[in-house]
């Protein structure tokens, strides 16, 4: 994996990989197939979804659309708090708990790194969580949270000798999200230690034991040489998970049905259920479209600071 | 590269389980037939194959008892389970995607207005009323007035025959209300005796009463956990039928003729506020409480009662599962006194009722069977602990030598007689299309409130609100047809004036 | 102290903070694991079960799994998704990963749009695949499954296999191009193998992800095919979740990714080390 130029091509290559029109045609024949295939699941869909924002489809009801205007769009904008609370909820799991998992991973991948050769038994051990289906994890972290006959509880109350009585987890308003995030957290920062920890393999031991000689500290090297490095890695590996954790459904759906009341309700839950339980196809596609848009000005955001620090 | 080693061991361990999962059949137990039932099968179709679609687990378990019988008929069974929670969603796609995939439908009759009006399913009618009628007639008489009326009829024709007969019942420790210190105790506290409530009020008081911490006494036991009076089921989805429970015995009906909401007036604010309440005197996880978690609170000892589905008895019945046998008293659900009468009214969440398929290819096949299932064969699928299906006939309550070997004689009586109480205060879902979106808005303001995000006014205002937009857009007029139409049938049972 | 002593202590201070997190990172395996062997009762009882009686631990629940509920079934139609999704993923994102990496096709954006079309809503999209799926006659058969998840898994494969074929120096393509060799040539004969670990790693993960998806497994299957993540999920009855059937499962679901890993360990780290090979 790199840890430089993800995105940009070395300027040497534009010799011969540039200057030859059958080159060009078959670069352009290699990502053909992998264009039709993303391009399935956006052009149509977007415009199927566009179309449809602006009708009423409600099939429960009935197959018929019925051109509504910007009907949808009103309600999403001035009559759903609900949406809103669910966006909310979604910006906490991508905020705070993919922010978590960077500095779990992070701080995980820089003990792994010490531990030389043997780091590959560690990664291995590690790489379990992810291979779990969330299906699953929320069948187990269900049972785990549990009050009455989880081994969570339970332990606390243990090794407390009763003095702290935890709190009701998924029953609880306060912690019902906690718990999804706990989850993502626990299924996921493997994935960002496995990166990072590429990312520090890939820095170039004489760029670090020249710092050392010059006397540089740890700290120093880390945050003067290593940070820097890792840059583009961290950026990449954020951006990934934090879409992944912007759709996350199963564990909502599994772990706490989205309660109680509306506390654990994530956008994508909340535009499942218009879709797939109510049925009402146009206001599901003004959702869709929404999220869309925060996430084109995410990743534009995110190719901003990936593009300012090719520039440095 | 890789050693080629290795390859060979994965490809023989990727062979190995391709190999494995060819057919293997395991054999089932089932109920022995019990020969109370008058019926003759079908006459043989030339090996016609029948898709049955349901929720997952042991209420499918039918189709492989009666496979001989199946067999005799000339029909092969194919089953697909889908996740509980996921029914509508997998039927509802199916439908409007018509791949033709499946021939009998099991679904939960809350969406029999949206499948019926739909042209979703075949109307019933011309097969039921063929001769002869021992192979033909599902005895639709027999079956309980709200589970033939509410759950199978939509529009004037019969679309759906009831397997599970789903209604809510009181369910409370008889070591606990016998006690007699535990009597003394409650007269001494509340000057009146100690019984399973008859009314929401009561309910609290009992559910108080019936409090306890570790290290508290409890039927002269020193208890080693904190004990509570009651629960209920708290988790989001159905959370909300438990709120009904007591705003229907309020006389609180979803909607007036028109389909202007009824759902915040003050007896039904009260009647939020009365559950609201009660969550003190139950445990601290009640809002994760879903079917399970509150079936185990009880028949594992940790609650004096509870409200739940009445197959519940019968679990509490098996020694594997269960440290209360031989402790359980069944009543009807608690009421609301009005005038000088109290009314009770117990709400019929989920149920099962299976139809057929408006593409089926094989509709003569596809009813023989879902007539043996709803009708021949239901006796012993309502009464034997492998499925989860509750009595809907009379017959089912009249037959109570089919439970003795259950729960026994005693038990079984007093089951049955609790049962058929509860039947005559049931009251419907929302039946009518749409009904996920108005139970859902339902549910989750219901649930904030039992959160405490929301005064129970504030979310029942929300909810009225709510349910006037979603009349709106799912178009007003013609939803108030179809609830007018549904207002008829409940005055049919006389569950309003 | 010596600098060797020093460095051993201060592996062994990480091996006890490492061993800490992995507690947390494993104990959710250890209590599935556990809860495979259990009865019904057991999972509710309270204070909890913590190890089953020694006369529990049989197989019996991953035989009932297996078997009764399906589960065999279900690993075999997991298993042809997911290989076939990772193979094509692979596959057609190596193609496009090196068009990407060595001509700039698109330029930035168009790495960025490919990047970010894996943050689609999937019910946005879920019910136009549906409803093509449907005119194709593709519901219910492998095809559905593969092409669905190879789609979604695609940006992932590119954007992993891109970095590797970045990292590798582009002499020897740019001679082999110089003396004749076609761009497929090229790709074929010197970047591919190169890049093996990255392939494999590439391949582990959407493996990994096509096995453990959920949504579109329930939503294109009816009864042909019918992946494990579905049969898990089916185990939640509305009346009755079969506990430790859906733990013993979803041991036997960790298989196959771990014993990906276990064969490929070594591949995997290199792959994901390609860098420090560089240099």
């Amino acid at each position: 994996m790199s840890t430089q130029r993800l995105f940009n091509l070395p300027e040497r290559l534009g010799g011969i990989f540039g200057s030859d029109r059958r080159h060009r045609l078959a670069a352009f024949l290699f990502v053909l197939p992998a264009l039709v295939m993303l391009l399935a699941i956006t052009i149509y869909p977007l415009i199927r979804t566009l179309q449809l924002a602006f009708v009423s489809l409600e099939l429960s009801i009935s197959p018929n659309e019925q051109y509504v205007g910007l009907d949808n769009f009103v309600r999403a904008f001035t009559d759903d708090p609900r949406f809103w609370n669910s966006m909310k909820n979604t910006a906490v799991l991508v905020f705070v708990g993919v922010g978590i998992q960077l500095v779990f991973g992070f701080v995980l991948a820089l003990m792994a790194n010490e531990m030389g050769r043997r780091r590959t038994v560690w990664v291995t051990l590690f790489m379990i969580p992810i291979m779990i289906a969330p299906v699953v994890a929320g069948f187990q972290f269900r049972v785990i949270f549990n009050d009455t006959f989880g081994p969570l509880n339970y332990l606390i109350e243990w090794a407390s000798g009763g003095r702290i009585t935890p709190p009701a987890w998924v029953a609880d308003p306060g912690t019902s999200l906690l718990t999804i995030m706990i989850t993502d957290i626990w299924q996921w920062t493997p994935f960002m230690l496995l990166i990072i920890l590429a990312g520090l393999e890939s820095i170039s031991q004489e760029i670090e034991e020249a710092a050392q000689v010059d006397g540089a500290s740890y700290w120093q090297l880390l945050w003067r040489i290593r940070v820097p490095l890792l840059l583009p890695v961290l950026i990449i590996g954020v951006l990934i998970r934090m879409m992944d954790t912007f759709k996350t459904f199963d564990l909502v759906f599994l772990l706490t049905g989205g309660g109680p009341g509306s506390s654990s309700e994530t956008v994508a839950f909340y535009t499942y259920l218009n879709g797939f339980r109510f049925f009402s196809m146009g206001y599901t596609a003004v959702l869709a479209l929404i999220q869309l848009v925060i996430i084109v000005i995410i990743s534009q955001v995110f190719l901003k600071l990936q593009q300012r620090r090719g520039a440095i | 590269m890789l050693r080629h080693k290795r390859y060979i061991v994965l490809a023989a361990i990727l062979v190995a389980s391709f190999v494995l999962s060819s057919t293997i059949v395991v054999a089932q137990g089932g109920p022995e037939p019990l020969g109370l039932t008058d019926f003759e099968l079908c006459p043989p179709f030339d090996d016609v194959t029948v898709t049955v679609v349901g929720d997952a687990g042991h209420n499918l378990a039918p189709y492989d008892f009666w496979a001989d019988d199946f067999a005799e008929m000339g029909i092969n069974i194919e089953l697909i389970e889908v996740p509980f929670a996921d029914v509508y969603q997998v039927e509802k796609t199916e439908f409007v995607a018509q791949t033709g995939a499946f021939d009998v439908v099991t679904f939960y009759p809350a969406f029999i207005g949206d499948f019926a009006s739909n042209g979703y399913l075949m109307p019933l009618d011309e097969f039921m009323s063929r001769e002869p009628a021992s192979v033909w007639d599902p005895h639709q008489e027999d079956v309980l007035a709200p589970f033939r009326v509410l759950y199978n009829e939509f529009g004037g024709s019969t679309y759906a025959l009831t397997i599970d007969g789903d209604v809510l019942v009181l369910m409370y420790r008889t070591d606990l209300f016998e006690n007699p210190d535990e009597q003394a105790a409650f007269m001494e506290q509340y000057g009146h005796e100690l019984r399973p409530p008859e009314t929401w009020d009561e309910w609290l008081e009992v559910g108080e009463f019936f409090t306890r911490s570790a290290g508290e006494t409890l039927a002269g036991e020193v208890l080693d956990q904190d004990f509570y009076g009651l629960a209920e089921f708290g988790r989001r989805s159905f959370s909300w039928a438990w709120f009904m429970n007591r705003a229907a015995s309020a006389g609180v009906m979803y909607f007036d003729e028109e389909m202007n909401p009824l759902i915040n007036s003050p007896e039904a604010v009260a009647a939020l506020q009365n559950m609201v309440d009660s969550l003190q005197y139950a445990p601290p996880d009640v809002l994760n409480f879903g079917y399970d978690e509150l079936r185990d609170a009880f028949i594992q000892g940790r609650v004096a009662m509870v409200v739940q589905w009445t197959d519940v008895p019968k679990k509490a019945a098996d020694p594997e599962q269960s440290v209360i046998v031989g402790n359980v008293g069944v009543a009807r659900v608690p009421g609301t006194l009005v005038g000088d009468t109290v009314v009770h009214r117990s709400m019929m969440p989920v149920g099962r009722v299976v139809g057929i398929a408006a593409d089926s290819d094989v509709p003569d096949a596809a009813y023989c069977v879902i007539r043996h299932i709803a009708y021949s064969r239901s006796l012993e699928d309502v009464s034997t602990a492998l499925t989860g299906l509750d009595p809907y006939r009379q017959s089912h309550l009249d037959n109570v030598e089919a439970y003795v070997p259950l729960m026994g004689e005693e038990n079984a009586q007093a089951y049955l007689a609790g049962l058929e109480e509860a039947l005559q205060d049931g009251f419907p879902e929302i039946f009518i299309p749409g009904a996920a979106q108005y139970e859902d808005v339902l549910d989750l303001h219901v649930n904030q409130a039992l959160a405490g995000q929301e005064t129970p006014q504030e979310a029942l205002d929300a909810v009225a609100a709510e349910w006037d937009e979603i009349t709106d857009r799912l178009g007003r007029d013609a939803q108030i047809e179809v609830w007018q139409q549904a207002l008829e049938s409940y005055r049919a049972l006389g569950l309003i004036e | 102290m010596t600098p060797h002593n020093k460095k051993v202590l201060r592996q062994i201070i990480i091996g006890i903070f490492l061993t800490l997190a992995l507690v947390f990172f494993l104990f959710p395996v250890v209590w599935m694991f556990l809860t495979s062997f259990k009865t019904q009762g057991q999972i509710f009882a309270s204070p909890p079960v913590l190890v089953p009686p020694s006369s529990q631990w049989n197989l019996d629940n991953y035989i009932a799994a297996l078997f009764d509920s399906g589960a065999l079934n279900g690993i075999r139609d997991s298993l042809i998704v997911s290989l076939s999704t990772a193979a094509i993923s692979v596959g057609v994102g190596s193609l496009a990963a090196y068009s990407l990496a060595r001509f700039r096709t698109g330029g930035e954006q168009f790495a960025f749009w490919i990047l970010s079309t894996r943050m689609f809503p999937p019910v946005a999209s879920a019910i136009p695949l549906f409803l093509i799926f449907r005119e194709l006659g593709l519901l219910d058969t492998y095809w559905a499954l593969i092409i669905a998840n190879s789609i979604f898994n695609l940006p992932f494969a590119i954007w992993l296999i891109k970095g590797f074929i970045e990292d590798l120096p582009v002499e020897l393509e740019e001679s082999a191009l110089i003396d004749g060799a076609s761009v497929f040539g090229a790709f074929w004969r010197i970047t591919l193998p190169l890049i093996g670990p990255g392939l494999v790693t590439s391949f582990l993960f959407t493996f990994v992800f096509a096995w453990n998806e959920f949504m579109f497994a329930l939503l294109m299957t009816r009864r042909s095919v019918r992946p494990l993540t579905v049969i898990i999920q089916s185990l939640a009855g509305g009346h009755e979740i079969l506990w430790a059937q859906i733990a013993a499962a979803g041991m036997l679901a960790i298989i196959p990714g771990t014993l990906l890993v276990i064969f490929l360990q070594r591949y995997i780290v290199r792959g994901l080390t390609m860098g420090a090979l560089k240099n």
